[in-house]
């Protein structure tokens, strides 16, 4: 355990070094962080422009679901993208081998490999996000609001590791569906709207099938306090669930993996 | 330390065909083949061994030791390497082996190569002493000094390939596996490479398994070579025995105090090259001493050497006429 | 002329070969452009009770369909390509082919045209299915649609174009052309349809190139214009084109004498 931490914090190590080697295209994006976060909240505003409730979320309330939403973002396009992507790319320079002969999990090795620092801002932005709503709502969440919600955090980032875990094993096997990484970026767009917004086969489909809505609607219900202990204890239960399927998968993709000669 | 018995590997590739007719037939049907890269192969290697695998491209050396790394599982056989079982990869497994690729690298790109060594202490769990100590000597026989911090896109192949050594090296493997390690350097680091992997193994006692296409590799470094032909091991022994075996003959090679005409040396074998003062004439073995008696008596020469033929052309007839050991 | 011809035909059976060759990855790509459908989503539960600013439920739907097929007929993805190239330096390559490489691009993506249609269908049977009421009725707005599509894809093609021109002087380029992205969202009508706006950002809107590249296309299917007003606003469209193609000449040119001098 200790080793696998250690290995982790030089991984981590490694990559942070990397980032910050190039000072400029750092602030170039930050600053391109911040913008699409204003491009994240324009449709929102103009939405509850002249209403104050949809689908049963009054304004504030759907801020926070979006501040959860540029969260796991920052989460996804600054960590498990770009490491992932790394195995995408060992995979088409013939170098996975490297990773493979070492003596550590090739999963771990593969999970912290390139960090973006500079997405740090997007979680920044949600703290910003998070105490405008809680402003407009008129108080603030109580503590064990915020730690059920940091839990349901912690899970929505598990189910988000694991769908990307799930989608590299898949282009483990047929190497050049390669950016189906790319398509869960973008699919994971549906998650900045609250889980009421869909309705019939969507809403299942966005429930059950890819808990992309409950990744930010739980954390947000928890924030705001709506969320039965119930419904949380299924989140978190499942996420784990969800993990343990991703990993068996992995492991199978792994065993399965052929390299051509040379 | 290692046994490999009966070991096949087989794989199904898709078949493209050019042409626009072809890709669009693709859409609903891929004919696969199946092409056998290592059929029925066996040996053994002793500990501290220098082996060397010979074949042309796609003879399936590479794939032999991919499998005893334990990165493809054998579609049939056994392998076993110091004591496991590879495709187990097991950690006390992975801990005692290393790899090395030529033209590819586990350097990180943008980082100098001081920062791979960090990641890779921390991944095989090496203790601080023995890693300052291995890096001391890595050091000083590869003459890394000032490459170590600059980032690895900066240097050359060959500081490349020295750092790449230097990583492969940082956990003080007994088994390494060596693909093609000189292929694309220069001959001087070519020269140095070699010579270090040999000062390597003769110091640590370590295991090494060199795949490669340069004669030279192998004669410098192995003195055992498999040679390996369309997945099947046809010759597994001695590198002389080898030449000896497959191209019996021997070179005179021949110079003159003043040019002598082609046909004054035809009488001794066959003439393979003739430059005016100097000549190289290729004669059976049973026939050398001969040869070589009336090469000092009938002609005006300076210097006479007896060679074996090239190593290259040793190769090439023994892949032209599959001639089996 | 004939020559060119031959060459440019040749240059799209081969692209054709290659995006049927890598299909897979098309249809990743083409999937991944699912935006206008999670706006949708939202725009439709907000308009559950009541028509928004003019909207109801089916007008935002026939409005995100024909936006997604807009995006989906008129999509590139140039500035990909030649930062890619650059930095690997292949693109000397191309400039050794007696044809010019941003023609050599604009073959890649015309050729894949027919796998992009496949895509087209479904989404227009959908929107022929749920929102044939909210479609232009006279024919005079399909038959601009054309111009108006070939106008986009080269506004689009065009501003990739001179993005990808700056790498061959700066390592920015695809920051660069994320910033762009960013701002085209929001006022191009991507995410919103540009009426939605207020007042003053939307007069402003409606004047940039990006309108051009989607909102023009989708208000003539949606028959938002008179005869005379659309072929007005093609003439702004084209104008738009006219200036695009100039600058990225300009911009070529300048970049490819850096290049050679310093780069490559």
């Amino acid at each position: 355990m200790m080793r696998a931490l250690r290995v982790v914090r030089a991984l981590m190590h490694a990559s942070v070094a990397l980032a910050l080697q190039y000072r400029i295209e750092f602030a170039v994006e930050g600053a391109l962080a911040l913008l699409w976060m204003a491009v994240t909240l324009v449709p929102l505003l103009v939405v509850f422009g002249n209403r104050s409730a949809v689908a049963g979320w009054t304004f504030a309330e759907m801020l926070i679901v979006l501040g959860w939403f540029v969260a796991l973002k920052g989460v996804l396009e600054g960590t498990l993208s770009p490491s992932l992507m790394q195995v995408v790319e060992h995979v088409r320079k013939g170098t996975l081998d490297f990773v493979l002969i070492k003596p550590a999990d090739a999963q771990l090795l593969i999970s912290f490999s390139k960090i973006e620092p500079w997405r740090v801002i997007d979680l920044l932005g949600a703290g910003i996000i998070f105490a405008y709503a809680f402003g407009r709502i008129g108080h603030a969440p109580t503590l064990p609001e915020v730690a059920l919600a940091a839990a349901l955090l912690c899970a929505a980032v598990l189910v988000l590791y694991s769908i990307a875990i799930l989608v590299v094993s898949i282009a483990f096997v047929a190497v050049r569906v390669d950016n189906l990484l790319y398509l869960f970026q973008s699919v994971f767009d549906v998650a900045r709207w609250p889980s009421t917004v869909f309705r019939g086969f969507l809403s299942v489909v966005f429930t059950f099938v890819l808990p992309l809505a409950l990744m930010t609607t739980y954390p947000a219900l928890a924030l705001l306090g709506k969320l039965t202990p119930r419904t949380a204890l299924g989140a978190l239960c499942g996420s784990v669930a969800f993990a343990t399927v991703a990993r068996a998968i992995w492991l199978a993709s792994i065993r399965r993996y052929t390299s051509a000669s040379s | 330390m290692i046994e490999v018995a009966g070991l096949r590997k087989w794989y199904r590739v898709h078949r493209r065909e050019p042409g626009l007719a072809a890709a669009l037939r693709s859409l609903w049907h891929r004919p696969t083949e199946e092409v056998k890269a290592v059929d029925d192969v066996s040996f053994s290697i002793a500990a501290g061994e220098r082996v060397g695998f010979l074949g042309p491209n796609g003879a399936g050396k590479t794939t032999t030791l991919k499998v005893l790394a334990g990165l493809l599982h054998p579609t049939e056989g056994r392998a076993t390497v110091a004591g496991h079982v590879p495709q187990k990869r097991e950690r006390a497994f992975l801990e005692q082996i290393t790899l090395v690729m030529g033209q590819k690298q586990q350097l990180l790109w943008d980082l100098p190569p001081s920062e791979t060594f960090l990641l890779n202490r921390a991944i095989y769990d090496i203790p601080r002493a023995q890693y300052e100590e291995t890096m001391a000597e890595l050091t000083e026989l590869l003459e890394l000094g000032e490459l170590l911090g600059k980032p690895a896109r900066q240097l050359s192949l060959g500081e490349r390939m020295k750092c790449e050594l230097a990583v492969a090296l940082l956990h003080r493997p007994r088994v390494l596996f060596l693909d093609e390690p000189t292929i694309g350097l220069d001959v001087s680091m070519q020269a140095t490479v070699r010579s270090f992997v040999r000062a390597y193994n003769e110091r640590f006692g370590a295991t090494v398994l060199l795949t490669s296409h340069y004669m030279e590799d192998v004669a410098a470094l192995c003195p055992r070579v498999m040679v390996i032909d369309k997945g099947r091991l046809i010759y597994d022994g001695a590198l002389q025995e080898l030449v000896r075996r497959v191209r019996p003959d021997k070179r005179m090679v021949l110079r003159l105090s003043r040019p002598v005409a082609r046909a004054e040396l035809e009488p001794l074998g066959a003439v393979v090259e003739h430059r005016d003062a100097e000549a190289v004439v290729q004669v059976s073995q049973e026939a050398l001493q001969a040869a070589v008696a009336r090469a000092l008596s009938s002609l005006p020469l300076t210097d006479l050497t007896v060679a074996d033929p090239p190593l290259e052309e040793v190769m090439r007839d023994l892949f032209a006429h599959g001639r089996a050991a | 002329m004939r020559r060119f011809g031959r060459l440019y035909s040749q240059l799209l059976r081969t692209g054709f070969a290659e995006a049927v060759a890598y299909r897979a990855e098309f249809l990743i790509w083409m999937f991944s452009t699912n935006m206008p459908l999670v706006m949708l989503a939202i725009w439709a539960a907000a308009a559950r009770e009541g028509p928004v600013a003019g909207y109801s439920q089916r007008g935002f739907a026939a409005y995100y369909l024909c936006t997604l097929l807009v995006r989906l007929l008129t999509g590139a993805w140039v500035v990909w390509e030649m930062t890619m190239e650059i930095r690997q330096g292949t693109l000397a390559l191309r400039l050794l082919r007696p044809i010019h490489p941003l023609l050599q691009w604009s073959a890649d993506n015309i050729a894949a045209i027919p796998m992009r249609g496949v895509v087209a269908l479904p989404v227009t049977a959908v929107l022929l299915f749920f929102a044939r009421g909210e479609l232009a009725r006279d024919w005079f707005s399909w038959l601009l649609l054309c111009p108006a599509l070939l106008g986009a894809w080269l506004l689009y093609f065009l501003v990739q174009a001179m993005i990808g021109t700056v790498a061959l002087r700066f390592e920015s380029a695809a920051s660069l052309f994320e910033a762009w992205l960013g701002f085209s969202n929001i006022l191009s009508g991507y995410l919103v349809p540009l009426d939605l706006f207020p007042r003053a950002v939307r007069d402003v809107a409606l004047w940039l190139p990006f309108r051009f590249q989607l909102s023009y296309p989708v208000e003539l299917m949606l028959g938002r214009w008179s005869r005379l007003q659309a072929l007005e606003l093609l003439g702004v469209q084209w104008i738009y084109v006219a200036m695009f193609l100039l600058a990225t000449r300009a911009a070529w040119r300048s970049g490819l004498r850096y290049y050679a001098a310093y780069g490559g």
